[in-house]
């Protein structure tokens, strides 16, 4: 009898088994399938500080921005005589970005410009630029890395300058011209720290005395969190100038090249991110930041930045589609 | 060990209570061969609505998962965060980055289980409750939701809405915001399964 009920039991719980599978368990070929998204967000906005980032503006989204950058904070031209350099504005650009696609943006607008006086004089720029996303990465893994391409091209709209040794004696209407091309190889390592290098050349048609028409710089840009909203943003970049350039301002024009840093702080309030951030480098487009930089952080050379930025959502479709 | 039959002729004085044990045997193992009926649905639609008196936000999934036993009423919900659509880019961006950190908690889950008893072959509209657990940025509450089950030409349509406090999740507004997102936002969920293609979980064929 006793054997009857063992078997009867063994009975009702093997087939009991099956009515026990969990029905989360019916979704686990789906649910792995839907990993291979691509990255979001490894860098806040399209630009670092100084730097290009690897994001692009979103499809059909129109951004109005004005970057402001002002007077050295200390040293000879700062100190509370400038008001910590609130009382001079060394660059400013306004400007609009433009996404044509997820992954296609184009930019315009116009820079002050802030040339030093010795290997740079060109001022009133206008550019136009362009930055195309290659490849996301994906949480999956199967491609590690983000890769984008920048270039801009810039127009100096400014009066020719009757000073025969300097970038802003055109003869020519190609002389007002200078070019950019990068490329942008990032990587969001975990939910926290971002990282991206640019290799980057600059050409400009026409320069200064002993100043390189074509000049290689490399470019490093990283984004740490350092609480839910708030994050650590550092970007620098280094010149592959040549020694016979260097030496030259040197010794005749007593002009030192400093390597352009930037360290900021990015605060996200969900809609907008602020961003506060500290540069030695006066001016804001890359073909005069990376090539003309002269002043320097250790002498208290650097200045406060900031940039706001508006995004208008000019997709109509996804409004119809009552998004 | 015994076999059945070896059993059953060696204990003939059992008599009745053996044909009893043997029909309950049998019939379990019937049951065991026709499958407990599991409608599976990847026809989920989910959408929230946040009001709040700056600006209204809506966002919605068609990519949701769910799975129903007709036999137990255990129910169960998944959608992938990354997979809602706002409108604005930017604000889905903010969304997965900042407020639900998709990264860290990529789903939400629903497991739960019908109040009532559900008939397959009912025709018609019954309003049903379901207790369950809620999973959204890695917390866990109970809910309970009353919707609404319609059945016509084989389809079963499960449809409910209920209110989700954002804080219950852990979900942080910055008060600087507090006016453009609700502090409680209501939750749409509308389900369509199938019940001619009703089958076990085993032998189901991802989508």
């Amino acid at each position: 009898m006793k054997k009857v009920l063992t078997l009867f039991f063994c009975c009702f719980w093997s087939l009991l088994l099956p009515a026990q599978v969990d029905l989360a368990d019916l979704f686990n070929d789906s649910i792995v399938s839907e990993q291979a998204l691509p990255v979001l967000a490894t860098f806040k906005s399209p630009r670092v500080i100084n730097a290009q980032s690897v994001e692009t503006v979103h499809k059909h989204d129109l951004v109005f921005l004005v970057l402001h950058r002002f007077g050295d904070l200390a040293g000879g031209n700062g100190g509370a005589e400038t008001f910590f350099g609130l009382d001079n504005s060394s660059d400013i650009q306004i400007g609009f970005d433009y996404g044509l696609t997820d992954s296609w943006s184009i930019g315009l607008g116009r820079v002050k410009g802030a040339p030093n006086g010795v290997n740079t004089f060109q001022r009133q720029l206008f550019y136009l630029n362009s930055k195309y996303r290659l490849l996301r990465q994906t949480t999956d893994e199967r491609f590690p890395l983000s890769i984008a391409l920048f270039g801009n091209s810039v127009l100096s709209g400014m009066k020719k300058m009757d000073l025969s040794t300097s970038d802003a004696n055109f003869q020519e209407s190609g002389d007002r011209w200078s070019f950019v091309a990068q490329l942008i190889l990032a990587r969001k390592f975990s939910p926290d720290f971002s990282l991206e290098i640019l290799p980057t050349y600059i050409h400009r048609n026409l320069v200064t005395y002993m100043e390189q028409n074509d000049l290689f710089a490399l470019g490093i840009a990283l984004r740490m969190k350092v609480s839910r909203r708030m994050a650590v943003v550092v970007d620098y970049f280094h010149n592959f100038r040549s020694q016979e350039s260097e030496d030259y301002f040197k010794q005749e024009k007593s002009f030192r090249f400093y390597n352009p840093l930037g360290v900021g702080l990015e605060i996200e309030t969900g809609g907008h991110v602020f961003n506060m951030s500290f540069t030695n480098s006066t001016a804001i487009l890359e073909n005069q930041f990376i090539p003309s930089t002269s002043s320097s952080w250790g002498k208290g050379e650097f200045r406060w930045g900031f940039s706001i930025s508006r995004t208008f959502s000019l997709d109509k479709s996804r409004r119809d589609a009552g998004y | 060990m015994y076999g059945l039959g070896t059993v059953l002729l060696k204990t003939k004085k059992g008599g009745l209570l053996m044909k009893l044990l043997l029909l309950f045997c049998l019939a379990f193992l019937s049951s065991g061969v026709a499958p407990a009926q599991i409608l599976k649905s990847t026809d989920v639609k989910l959408s929230f609505f946040s009001e709040a008196p700056i600006e209204d936000i809506y966002a919605v999934s068609n990519q949701g998962l769910s799975a129903l036993n007709l036999q137990s009423g255990v129910v169960y919900f998944n959608v992938s965060i990354r997979s809602f659509e706002f409108e604005k880019k930017l604000m889905q961006e903010h969304f997965n980055e900042n407020y639900l950190e998709s990264e860290k908690f990529p789903y939400a889950e629903f497991k739960g289980k019908f109040g009532e008893n559900i008939d397959p072959d009912f025709s018609g509209s019954q309003a049903v409750t379901v207790r369950g657990e809620l999973t959204i940025h890695g917390v866990t509450k109970s809910y309970l939701v009353k919707g609404k089950i319609n059945s016509a030409d084989g389809k079963l349509v499960a449809t409910a809405d209920f209110p989700v406090a954002l804080a219950d999740h852990r979900v942080k507004i910055p008060r600087i915001l507090i006016k453009n997102i609700a502090e409680v936002v209501k939750v749409t969920v509308s389900a369509t399964y199938d019940t001619t293609a009703g089958v076990a979980g085993e032998s189901t064929a991802s989508p």
